[in-house]
């Protein structure tokens, strides 16, 4: 009896496994800054210090979406005109060089957001503004802003709720926009953001919980503001020293071990329910598969020998096709009498790509064959002759 | 239920000891009113003082004047010395030749007023920094005139503006313009320069701007004579009316001196604030007399009605800070105030300052002048209800009264005479108001002597006619008293909101009104005179002047020039509230019956 059940878990599991693990071959990034105004310098910071982070891991501006409601860089009382700076060394301008702001100013609204989000957007919205994801895109969403029990201020004139951004997500997973989410969410009280939550494959976390503040790290004397945030901060420190490139093998749950209570100053939150597994799977999943940008690529499933009949077949009807083109040409040159004194234009030939053809398959093979054995002899000789 | 709820309320209305109650109550309220004022300095009704304008951020920022600015500022120092006693416009173009130098545009601006006889005239001299990336929508006012409030010459003040002016233009992160302005005295300059700057000046007396910059959102002006360190920074803030700038400003410039420059600061004069109780209250008083008497403080005062938010900065004392420590306040001051986005409007406009880091917001104070106020209302409502039933004493004198008794004891009121009274005696009031503010300085002292007599000597004379013609009854008594303290009651509830000091100082000071009225015996009427005698204006202004060592004739043409240059209405609350309820209070003692 115990044996058949044994084996239907077997079965199950590895039936179940491949869908659970299947990859993303594509991964995004949505970065959201939510106040304007020159003294909330730090949370335009933090989100170029996580813009940096994201490029610097892969992710191409194509696939980033970032959200600046206001401009640091050239606001007037900027001692350092044209730069933006997430630490009082001044070490790394955040600004200088290729940056691309997908939404600024007073774009930067709730409605803008959600419908990045669902991608609800009118023909006229460029693709560069727009969440072009699919179900098997790995999306970081970070935002960052003044934000209460269970909402986040935009822009001083309004704000999304906790169910507002849950209901979101849920249209995004019933309309297979993504393969798993990050949400990561720096501001006051910002646990409560992601409560609401409903929809499956999510990890998310935030910097502090239900009635606490999320604090600066520390200003810049010069510039006369704050310039970073404790969360955003620390999760930099562990990005930039332990994620070097995009074969950390550091895990989600190794950047979530590393927050330190006596130094955010506030409990940061993380919720790993929603993701399939729980816990032990989402903690697993490495950094990189939402910071950095993994191109895994999907095996088609169909037969090989099939799709080599296709190419084939295409490369036969490229054949006519040249075949009955030069037929016309020679129609037309002898229909038409050129007078001698006329200079004539030189007939262009452009060189399309080689039609496959079947004919020299097999000495193609041979040929490669002949070459690798050469390899080998060529390595075993020289082995040989080392030792 | 409700009906017998309904029917007990009504039998408590007709209880005979319902109308007992109004006087204690007024007492009461007046009582109460007092006690809550001088409960307000202890921990438990104040508050600490705490920056509620995120935008702010002061001390955030390092200073960095000082080093090489300091050979600037000797410089200047020299050059300043120079025009030492010569006139307004030798001045003048020296301060627009210097400005002039580093790139600062330059305009001048005359003027002359006419107060109290005299004519106060002269020119300023003001500079626009433009601000190298910002719009030019927005500025911030440096305002350092030639005199200190003393009347010394503002030789620091002067050589430090002209520095931090070519230090400022330096930098290249202001986000609105920086104004400089040199008014050759603090009141008479600054208002006509805040009125043109406004467009509210009066083409007369006043010329135009010919430079602009964009709306001012905030100004510090710098008191500085003295040539010696300096320990600690006295920070002045009483505008124009009793107005006040935003708390917000004093607290920024007071951290900023505190705890990044290690100066302290102290308000109202209080230099050796304890912190005590009695230093408390005592501060309180002072600014709330400041406040009451709504004159001007300093230069930054005209900037207040204008919603300019404005202090005088004065080191104070004998210390270690040197004038590049004094630089570095403002220079921080200016940076914060660089940072704002739009007017200060987070923290409060209505306050009273204990220390320089205590306070009381107007929800907590405004009840006090509230009660003072309310207790001449009670007044008038109980004598009006008084003055509607028949009296049931064998003391009635009057015959018409008794038709009225057959069914309630409701009597009809005869109106007219209290009416007449009340509105003539405020009519009354206008003749000082006028007076006082045309007449010439010197002849002001003889004028108010005069005047105080005949103050004295009216009620005595309306009283007299009163008897001897009119015969008026008790009702008529009653009804005068009610119709005044109704005028008064609603005058300084309505004033409270505005200049609370002002009320509160004339609501207790008319207190008695409420509660002195005519009576058989005439020692005790007498006694009722005197008493209100000494509390009359005129010799209260008498006392005043002689409390603060002052020529009473000072008192008034401070007034005058009040009045007519920077437009303080505390005359209208003394002639046009006080002193008609006073002589209407006088002769209802004197000219009516005893009920």
């Amino acid at each position: 009896m115990l044996f058949p059940i044994r084996l239907l878990a077997v079965l199950a599991t590895s039936l179940f496994l491949p869908l659970a693990s299947a990859e993303h071959t594509n991964n995004w990034a949505v970065l959201v800054g939510t106040s304007r105004f020159w003294f909330n310098y730090r949370h335009l910071s933090n989100v170029l210090s996580m813009y940096r982070t994201v490029k610097r891991l892969g992710i191409p501006d194509s696939q980033i979406i970032l959200m600046l409601p206001d401009d640091m860089a050239c606001n007037p009382r900027n001692a350092f005109p044209g730069t933006v700076y997430s630490n009082s060394n001044r070490a790394m301008d955040l600004y200088g060089d290729n940056i691309e702001v997908d939404y600024r100013g007073y774009e930067v609204t709730v409605e803008n957001f959600i419908r990045l989000l669902t991608d609800r957007v009118g023909d006229e919205m460029p693709r560069s503004k727009r969440l072009l994801t699919d179900d098997k895109s790995n999306i970081l969403i970070y935002m960052t802003g003044h934000g209460g029990n269970e909402f986040l201020k935009f822009q001083d004139a309004e704000e999304i709720g906790a169910w507002d951004l849950a209901d979101a997500f849920q249209q995004m997973w019933e309309k297979k926009r993504y393969h798993e989410i990050l949400f990561m969410i720096d501001t006051c009280q910002a646990n409560t953001m992601f409560s609401r939550l409903y929809s499956p494959n999510i990890i998310a976390t935030g910097s502090s919980e239900l009635d606490q503040s999320s604090y600066s790290h520390h200003a810049d004397n010069d510039v006369g503001v704050a310039v970073i945030d404790r969360y955003t901060y620390y999760n930099l420190e562990f990005l930039e020293n332990q994620v070097k490139d995009l074969s950390s093998q550091k895990t989600v749950g190794d950047l979530f071990d590393s927050y330190d209570i006596s130094k955010i100053h506030s409990n940061p939150g993380m919720r790993y329910d929603l993701f399939p597994g729980g816990a032990d799977v989402a903690r697993s999943r490495l950094i990189t598969d939402f910071f950095g940008n993994i191109q895994n690529v999907e095996v088609d499933q169909k037969e090989n020998g099939a799709l080599e009949e296709e190419l084939l077949e295409l490369g036969r009807t490229i054949a006519m096709l040249r075949q009955k083109e030069a037929d016309e040409l020679n129609q037309y040159n002898n229909a038409t009498s050129v007078p001698a004194s006329q200079p004539t234009e030189p007939v262009k030939h452009i060189r399309g790509a080689t039609a496959l053809t079947e004919d020299n398959w097999w000495t193609k093979k041979v040929v490669g064959a002949t070459a690798l054995a050469g390899c080998v002899g060529l390595w075993a000789l020289g082995s040989f002759l080392e030792t | 239920m409700t009906i017998s709820l309904s029917a007990s309320a009504l039998s408590l209305r007709r209880d005979p000891r319902m109308l007992k109650a109004p006087p204690y109550l007024s007492f009461a309220c007046i009582l109460i009113g007092l006690i809550w004022l001088l409960v307000l300095p202890l921990d438990e009704y104040s508050r600490r003082t705490y920056i509620s304008e995120n935008a702010l951020l002061p001390g955030q920022v390092h200073t960095y004047f000082g080093g090489s600015e300091q050979h600037v500022f000797r410089a200047y120092k020299e050059e300043v010395a120079a025009l030492s006693g010569k006139d307004t416009h030798e001045i003048n173009n020296s301060i627009e030749e210097i400005l002039k130098g580093f790139g600062v545009k330059v305009g001048r601006q005359s003027y002359t007023y006419g107060a109290a006889g005299g004519a106060h005239s002269g020119e300023n001299v003001y500079g626009i920094l433009q601000a190298p990336r910002g719009d030019a929508t927005e500025a911030i006012v440096l305002v350092c005139p030639w005199k200190t409030i003393d009347g010394s010459e503002n030789r620091v003040g002067v050589a430090l503006s002209l520095t931090l002016a070519r230090y400022f233009k330096r930098w290249s992160l202001w986000s609105k313009d920086i104004i400089l302005l040199f008014p050759p005295e603090p009141k008479v300059g600054t208002q006509a320069w805040v009125d043109a700057y406004h467009d509210a000046h009066d083409p007369r007396h006043v010329s135009p701007l010919p430079l602009k910059s964009g709306a001012l959102q905030g100004a510090l002006a710098i008191d500085y004579p003295s040539d010696h360190h300096f320990s600690t920074l006295h920070i002045i803030y009483d505008g124009v009316n009793g107005q006040l700038p935003n708390l917000d400003l004093i607290n920024a410039v007071g951290w900023i001196a505190g705890n990044q420059m290690g100066i302290p600061s102290f308000i109202q004069g209080q230099y050796a604030h304890q912190n005590s109780y009695q230093d408390r209250l005592k501060t309180m008083f002072r600014g709330m007399l400041s406040q009451g008497l709504g004159n001007v403080a300093g230069a930054h005062s005209s900037f207040i009605p204008y919603h300019v938010d404005a202090v005088t900065l004065q080191p104070w004392g004998m210390g270690h800070q040197d004038e590049m420590a004094m630089g570095r306040v403002i220079e921080g001051s200016f940076r914060s105030l660089n940072n704002l986005l739009e007017h200060l409007h987070q923290s409060f406009f209505f306050y009273l300052l204990m220390s320089r880091d205590r306070f009381v917001s107007i929800g907590t104070y405004l009840p006090s002048a509230m009660l003072l106020a309310a207790n001449f209302t009670i007044m008038a409502i109980f004598l009006w209800v008084k003055s509607g039933q028949a009296p049931e004493s064998e003391g009635d004198k009057s015959k018409e009264k008794t038709t009225a008794l057959d069914t309630s004891n409701t009597v009809e009121r005869d109106m007219l005479l209290p009416a007449a009274i009340v509105a003539g005696s405020h009519a009354l009031g206008m003749i000082p108001l006028f007076i006082f503010n045309r007449l010439p300085g010197d002849v002001l002292p003889h004028a108010f002597a005069i005047f105080s007599g005949i103050s004295i000597v009216l009620p005595l004379i309306v009283s007299h006619l009163l008897t001897s013609f009119y015969k008026p009854t008790v009702q008529q008594s009653q009804l005068t008293k009610s119709f005044s303290l109704l005028v008064l009651g609603l005058s300084l509830s309505t004033l409270a909101t505005l200049n609370f000091s002002l009320s509160f100082i004339i609501g207790l000071l008319a207190t008695p009104l409420s509660f002195v009225q005519p009576t058989k015996s005439q020692p005790l009427r007498w006694g009722f005179a005197a008493l209100l005698s000494l509390i009359a204006p005129p010799t209260i202004a008498y006392t005043a002047a002689m409390a603060a060592g002052a020529d009473v004739g000072d008192l008034l043409r401070d007034a005058s020039f009040g009045w007519n240059v920077l437009g303080v209405y505390t005359p209208v609350a003394i002639w046009g509230v006080w002193w008609p309820a006073w002589t209407v209070g006088t002769v209802n003692v004197l000219g009516f019956a005893a009920a």
